[in-house]
């Protein structure tokens, strides 16, 4: 029994056969890995034994428990996979189950959006006739548009090589005020074209300087719009310290865990935080989902705000795939759910 | 009052150019060896500079202040070292392989490298197998450092690891690959000696080559 090969998906979403055994080895040293790197408590042994029973199952799919559904928060979508925007926003609402949907241009970037606000507003006051659900806005803060030739100010990460410190950092910091500039400007637009609310996606994507931004842009909006939804997604666990000196409420950015994150993002005034943890693609799904369970545990204990983890493509320990498998996308549900009692996905 | 190789240390580690050179000064001015300053301050500096970057303590633009601080005290020390002390831990000729234009990762490589004690002589972007062996032979580089981004590019590597052979130089230089689509696997496929996958660990790899 013990050597019984199991079906199961590495991170790259292939299909792979394991013992219980090498699961329960890949969910130990998932949680041992991000425990040292993160510096954040393992996961006990009973979260230890859910996840292998999780993951040693060979059926093709998996829930919660009745009673145990979160809120189930969509970003990017309302794109053109079917017919308009507004086809893809009624699609998610009626047959996928999203608890609230986010409108969004196909650039994905506050930067380049802001060129089209006038007519994104009109397919929002559309939209927001033909949906019942919370509808958002979304876009990127993106900060690496804004460096030359794309953007205004020179490129950092060419400055950096030559030994440019100061200027790398300077460029960055310009590059912040742009950005914020922007994504104030596009969040007025929207919530003022009836959005219940607005989100700031992959936030950190660019570094420290790109978190900034978006904390920077959440507070301004906020102070705009006392009641709206402020949505904010991360990039990844980790915020890259691209620039290494910036703050936040005398906080460096650089480092920063989803537990320190959260925490900032609630001073800036966001309703929603999403954490994300990038997904090793050499590694078995229940190694990946044992390490995104590892690094969220602390956030979700001492949230502020409520917590909807990112879990999608490459990120929240499901596959980096096009489409994930079922079967995948539903084990790293379940387990999400079941052991960080997350408030929705 | 605070040990001078210490206070050295600690004003490498922080990027403080100003700092390290007085202080450089003040113990060449005492009479310590360039050699010695080397081994007490600047280069324990390093090592814990490129250990908080693995563990994420600190970043790309605090290393490259760093590095480009102990270049400054390597200039001042050069005088001063022992005739046959280069003060360097080696020669490492270094470069992005041919149809490949991607230099920023490699760069940085260069520099913590440099900033390592290391002597480096960067070729730049596109560089052909056979302007690798002329650069090992003419510089007699003890370290080859190739870097792609292109996973059409790297087999260049393999190219290069063969024209090394058939110029009788691959027992005299260590082959280290790095770039976005290497990994330890391609490296012992094609018969490299050491993979980097950051900076920070090419460095280290660098040096547990050399030792």
């Amino acid at each position: 029994m013990e050597n019984k090969k199991i079906p199961t998906r590495m991170g790259d979403g292939s299909l792979t056969w394991m013992t219980a055994g090498e699961i329960r080895a890949d969910i130990e040293e998932g949680t041992r890995v991000a425990a040292e790197r993160a510096k954040v408590p393992p996961l006990d042994e009973a979260e230890l034994g859910h996840l292998l029973e999780i993951f040693a199952s060979a059926s093709r799919f998996t829930g919660v428990d009745i009673g145990d559904e979160v809120v189930l928060t969509y970003d990017g979508v309302g794109s053109q996979h079917i017919g308009t925007r507004i086809h893809d926003l009624q699609l998610y609402e009626q047959h996928l189950g999203a608890d609230s949907v986010e409108l969004y241009h196909p650039d994905y970037s506050f930067k380049a959006v802001k060129t089209v606000v006038p007519y994104e507003q009109g397919v929002m006051r559309q939209a927001q006739a033909n949906v019942t659900v919370p509808l958002n806005y979304g876009a990127m803060p993106d900060l690496g548009r804004y460096t030359q030739p794309d953007g205004p100010v020179p490129n950092w990460s060419t400055l950096m090589p030559l030994g440019k410190i100061d200027e790398a950092r300077a460029a960055q910091e310009e590059a912040v005020e742009h950005a914020v500039a922007d994504m104030v400007y596009v969040c007025d637009g929207m919530l003022e074209a009836g959005a219940d609310g607005v989100d700031f996606d992959t936030a950190g994507a660019a570094g420290d300087a790109d978190f900034l931004a978006a904390l920077r842009a959440i507070e301004a909006v906020r102070g705009r719009h006392p009641d709206a939804g402020i949505q904010i997604g991360m990039a990844s666990e980790f915020v890259l310290g691209m620039h290494g000196n910036l703050e936040y409420e005398g906080v460096r950015l650089a480092g920063l865990w989803p537990r320190e994150q959260m925490k900032l993002a609630a001073k800036a005034g966001a309703t929603i935080f999403g954490p994300a943890v990038n997904v090793n693609t050499g590694k078995s799904g229940a190694w990946n989902v044992a390490r995104a369970i590892t690094i969220v545990k602390p956030c979700v204990q001492e949230a502020e705000i409520p917590v909807h983890m990112n879990v999608g493509m490459g990120v929240g320990g499901t596959p980096m795939a096009p489409w994930p498998p079922a079967d995948a996308v539903s084990r790293s549900s379940r387990a999400l759910v079941d052991i960080l009692r997350l408030d929705g996905l | 009052m605070a040990d001078p190789y210490d206070q050295l240390k600690e004003s490498l580690i922080a990027g403080d150019g100003a700092g390290v050179e007085r202080l450089t000064r003040e113990l060449l001015d005492a009479g310590r060896s360039a050699r010695e300053i080397l081994d007490g301050g600047l280069l324990p500096g390093m090592e814990v500079v490129g250990q908080r970057m693995r563990s994420g303590e600190c970043f790309i633009p605090e290393v490259l202040l760093s590095a480009r601080t102990m270049q400054a005290a390597l200039e001042l020390l050069k005088p001063h070292l022992a005739s046959g002390d280069s003060g360097s831990l080696g020669t490492v000729v270094i470069g992005t392989v041919e149809g490949d234009l991607h230099d920023i990762g490699k760069n940085l490589v260069a520099m913590l490298l440099q900033g390592a004690g290391f002597v480096v002589v960067n070729l730049g972007t596109g560089v052909t197998s056979a302007q690798f062996v002329a650069a090992v032979k003419e510089h007699d580089a003890q370290v080859l450092g190739m870097s792609a981004l292109l996973t059409t590019t790297l087999p260049h590597m393999p190219e290069t690891i063969a024209a090394l052979s058939a110029a009788g130089l691959r027992d005299k230089v260590k082959v280290m690959i790095g770039g976005a689509p290497v990994t330890q696997a391609y490296c012992d496929e094609v018969g490299a000696d050491g993979y980097g996958a950051n900076a920070a660990l090419a460095v280290e790899t660098a040096r547990a080559l050399l030792a």
